[in-house]
């Protein structure tokens, strides 16, 4: 190797490693506010406000313990943690095979359709709330489970198909064509063969439609009053608390505790999460 | 019951035990909702066909929303024969009592009483080498007070204490500090046939007063509300704050939320104008839905509440504040209720002559937002105080209030 | 087996089997689209029409039902609102900053940490976090660290001597604040797009351009960039959408002020429903953003096929 490709690829390796550390830099800097809100969990109400800004105070776990066990944080994160894994997954079984049918199956008015559907996500939030409400009431569905999901599903169903439309275009169609000789339905197909292969996109569009439902406030505070009562809605009676101020303290203790599982969550499939959204968007 | 998301859990854990030693057969739950949410939440829920909500907690001005959709109870006609012979419905004050009452119907009682009132902080006013504010301290004073409480505390010649805060951002409740010196000095914000009043002379002077406020507030008070106004106070960078009275106990009591003492922090009516003293009223009342198939047990829930012996034991124990003069007058549990009592007790009946509330109307709340967005560009300096008035009193006259 | 397949297998020639096949065929190809079309036209339907019918109506609050028919008052009503054409070119001015903003950040970071290293899944991972957190967490937060007393930020900034910076106090800096902490919480987002779309770019073409002698700029825009067209336009349609109705950030830290600065339209129209109950008229408001909104989509999305064509 001359002499010139070695002094080439020596500058390549320190531009690359500038280049991570000037990233990482940046991710730093995003990260900021994650470590302000994590560490004002662990102050007292009036350790907060003090002016200028201290890292000196002395730590308590006093919001977590005390205030966390007092308004049902538990109840209410089992309640989020069932809406958005079952409006999740119901987004993403309804949602993909619109988006297999609009890649790969010839449908005459489909495209309008799925266009139709993609732009319904334009709709202010607000407009659906009432008349969902109206809607759960007459079938005396509210407070449930299932009306948060489904009510979910208006806005994840547009996302997941226009991901997933994009996962499948990517995908060779001899594969499918060869399931159909083999003597597949095309469910058979959809189901053993395209969704194996796409499992690592789907598993990631999962990912993003918990995150979106895990943090929806307004559906969640018009249509549950006690049982199903989400922790956004918990978040935002601290935030909005009229009668002591806003215990900052508490929110960030929430904010906190609410990052962590999907953080977790998000470690484990990171891997996939990357592989599964590259196919999609690239075809998006 | 249906109540603030705020108190609704303090309520079931410490007032509902209470309230079952002596109904023990009367099951109570309390569904908290953020304040924001509130009313519509109330209105979904009671318009239906069955309702979950038995009792209602109400904010000040709902009343003629819910009454007018004709979802309450009228507790004094219908609900006679379930009322406690000793109920003394003439030791409430005037004022509190009339926050549940709608075109002549008494559809409830005061359940958590609240006035906005002036907190003042002693050792700023001594640092400034000014006597204390009493109640029967005047606008004119004030401003001319308050430049000297725009100081230095610490001495290290920054400035770190500042004269006034409250609501001054776009927020249904900024306009109740404007309206608290607009009735202080005998304006009103509608009259007899709900036009709007308020665009006159005495409107614009006292809206000027209140955005020349912001001359002798923190930095940033043109977006403070509620929140940062009681931070400031709380660390001690204020000498004054308008407030609700109901944050006392946070503000000078309580070691885990403020950095002040008791002896700190005075409490007492707003400044005098030309006619009274100022305040505003923001009762919590205890309705009853007119749909529940226990009308009585609601009804013995909310009236315990708000009977002597119960605004005796939650004042004491969850520091909501009462609305009957024996309570008001009587001996406190506590020794630091008893200022704030005294200025409550003023405060009611400065309210009462002044009629120092939201506006009386089904469409309250629609009259109190022109209010907001109005206010809000006159003290963020996009319109003179006489522009923001006439613009509001514009919209409101256009909204044809009957 | 499904029955399109049972009944292509028997394949007899009569014409009234041939029309069951085709029938069932059909049934089975939009066997895929129904139960989306089925779930959100259950659960969009009527909610939309509702919205629709009450746009043209009084609301009976005693009922929440139309009352009376009251044709295009409540739109002339709206039209004729200063605050509505406010929050509406707020919104615009929001979205001309925030989203080439992120669109850019986006890239730029998933350009730069876009390398083979040890500790890279755990930076993405973590990378996450800000979209995370919840939105009225994340504008209290922000709050909390911009607020001019008490805030971190300006405490930084005096060290260095600027300041002290009224964010919440001064317009155009709440706007800036405003789009500061949107692009903090969706950047993220973009980046996890684009990173992933970087990785997916053949290394072999690079590498003959290099050979060529084409530096880090042609190669940028005679493959990267042609490249990534589509993905570009993709992520920008999804973010779009999700940015037109942001108003929770907005709510938890400047509640749309000072003044009108920073009130959004989504904002707007929950303040006039859940804050002055005026459900008709923000219900008309609804349903001019959403056509609106549908036609700057369809746009994009001829664009986007445009752009993918070309390149």
């Amino acid at each position: 190797m001359s002499a010139t490709a070695l002094a080439a690829r020596r500058r390549r390796r320190f531009a690359d490693s500038a280049r991570v550390y000037s990233g990482v830099a940046i991710c730093a800097l995003f990260l900021f506010p994650v470590l302000w809100m994590v560490l004002t969990s662990f102050k007292q109400q009036r350790d907060i406000f003090t002016s200028p800004p201290t890292l000196w105070f002395i730590p308590t776990l006093q919001t977590y313990t005390s205030y966390l066990a007092y308004s049902d944080v538990p109840s209410r994160m089992l309640n989020t943690v069932i809406v958005a894994a079952g409006s999740g997954l119901l987004s993403l079984v309804a949602g993909a095979m619109a988006g297999y049918a609009l890649a790969h199956i010839r449908l005459r008015g489909a495209a309008t359709i799925g266009t139709l559907i993609l732009m319904s996500r334009g709709v202010p939030p607000i407009a659906l709330a009432v008349p969902l409400f109206l809607v759960a009431r007459k079938l005396d569905l509210t407070d449930r489970h299932i009306t948060l999901i489904l009510a979910y599903c208006t806005f994840l169903i547009p996302y997941v198909m226009w991901l997933t439309r994009g996962f499948f275009l990517s995908l060779p169609r001899e594969l499918e064509e060869a399931a159909t000789i083999d003597g597949c339905s095309r469910f058979g197909a959809f189901f053993r063969i395209i969704v194996p292969i796409s499992l690592p996109s789907l598993i990631s569009t999962f990912i993003f439609c918990v995150i979106l439902a895990w943090e929806e406030l307004l559906f969640a505070l018009v249509l549950t009053s006690r049982n199903a009562v989400t922790i956004p809605v918990a978040v935002a009676g601290i935030a909005g608390d009229t009668v002591t101020g806003t215990n900052w303290g508490a929110l960030c203790a929430v904010g906190t505790i609410t990052v962590v599982p999907l953080v977790v969550f998000a470690l484990l499939v990171q891997k996939w999460l990357i592989a599964g959204l590259a196919d999609g968007a690239t075809k998006g | 019951m249906i109540a603030n998301d705020a108190f609704a859990k303090l309520w079931q854990t410490v007032l509902v035990p209470e309230f079952n030693k002596h109904y023990p057969h009367i099951k109570v739950t309390i569904d908290g909702v953020p304040y924001a949410q509130q009313l519509t939440k109330t209105l979904l829920d009671l318009t239906g066909a069955n309702p979950s909500y038995d009792a209602i907690c109400t904010d000040d001005p709902w009343t003629p929303q819910l009454a007018d959709a004709g979802t309450l109870l009228d507790v004094r006609k219908d609900a006679a024969a379930w009322t406690d012979p000793a109920f003394d419905w003439n030791d409430f004050y005037k004022a509190p009592l009339a926050a549940s009452e709608w075109k002549g119907v008494q559809y409830g009682v005061p359940i958590r009483s609240n006035m906005l009132l002036m907190f003042y902080n002693r050792r700023h006013y001594r640092k400034a080498g000014l006597a204390d504010p009493t109640p029967q301290l005047t606008w004119a004073q004030f401003m001319a007070q308050a430049p000297k409480l725009v100081q230095d505390l610490n001495g290290d010649g920054k400035i770190n204490a500042w004269a006034i805060d409250t609501y001054f951002a776009r927020d249904q409740l900024t306009p109740t500090i404007w309206q608290a010196i607009l009735n202080a000095s005998g304006g009103k914000l509608l009259d007899g046939e709900n036009k709007a009043a308020f665009n006159t002379k005495v409107g614009v002077d006292t809206l000027q007063t209140f955005v020349d406020l912001l001359k002798y507030a923190p930095p940033g008070a043109k977006s403070h509300i509620f929140n940062e106004e009681l931070q400031a106070f709380r660390q001690n960078q204020l000498a004054n704050m308008f407030m609700w009275g109901s944050v006392f106990r946070g503000v000078a009591i309580d070691p885990k939320t403020t950095t002040l003492k008791e002896e700190d922090v005075g409490i007492q009516v707003m400044p005098v104008g030309s006619k009274s003293a100022g305040t505003h009223r923001g009762i919590w009342c205890g309705v009853v839905s007119k749909r529940t198939k226990y009308p009585a047990a609601a009804w013995r829930f909310v009236q315990w509440i708000s009977s002597k012996e119960g605004e005796r034991f939650a004042s004491s124990n969850i520091g909501s504040f009462p609305a009957r003069r024996s309570t008001i007058t009587g001996t406190p549990s506590s020794p630091w209720l008893k200022p704030v009592f005294a200025a409550l007790g003023q405060a009611y009946e400065v309210a009462e002559a002044g009629q120092m509330w939201r506006p009386r109307l089904a469409k309250s709340d629609a009259v109190q937002q022109v209010l907001a967005d109005e206010v809000a560009l006159a003290t963020s300096g996009d319109h003179t105080p006489q522009e923001a008035l006439k613009r509001a009193a514009d919209r409101i006259d256009r909204m044809r209030l009957k | 087996m499904s029955l399109g397949a049972l009944a292509g297998g028997t394949a007899r020639r009569s014409a009234l089997s041939r029309r069951w096949a085709r029938l069932a065929d059909m049934i089975n190809r939009w066997g895929f689209m129904a139960p989306a079309f089925i779930l959100l036209a259950a659960v969009l339907a009527y909610p939309i029409l509702y919205t629709v019918e009450i746009s043209f109506s009084e609301l009976d609050l005693a009922t929440f039902q139309p009352s009376d028919w009251v044709g295009w008052d409540n739109y002339l009503g709206v039209l004729t609102d200063d605050r509505f054409w406010n929050s509406l070119k707020v919104t615009g001015i929001y979205l001309i900053f925030a989203m080439p903003l992120q669109m850019v950040l986006g890239f730029v970071i998933a350009f730069l940490i876009n390398a083979q290293w040890r500790g890279g899944g755990v930076v993405r991972a973590l990378f996450l976090i800000p979209m995370v957190v919840a939105p009225i967490v994340a504008g209290g937060l922000w709050r909390m660290i911009l607020d001019p007393i008490w805030g971190i930020s300006n405490y930084l900034l005096g060290l260095v001597g600027i300041g002290p910076l009224d964010w919440f106090g001064n317009p155009t800096l709440a706007m800036a604040a405003i789009v500061i902490i949107d692009t903090w919480r969706w950047t993220p987002f973009v980046t996890l797009i684009a990173t992933a779309a970087l990785l997916s770019l053949p290394k072999d073409v690079f590498e003959a351009a290099e050979i060529d002698g084409a530096n880090w700029w042609v190669q940028l825009r005679a493959i990267t960039l042609p490249l990534l067209a589509p993905v570009i336009a993709a992520i920008f349609v999804v973010r779009w959408l999700g940015a037109v109705k942001m108003f929770d950030i907005v709510l938890a830290s400047t509640v749309g002020g000072p003044g009108w600065s920073t009130n959004v339209v989504n904002l707007f129209i929950y303040q006039e429903a859940f804050g002055s109950m005026r459900f008709a008229e923000s219900a008309a408001m609804s349903v001019i953003v959403l056509i609106i909104t549908m036609a700057l989509t369809a746009m994009f999305l001829v664009g986007t096929r445009t752009l993918e064509k070309r390149f």
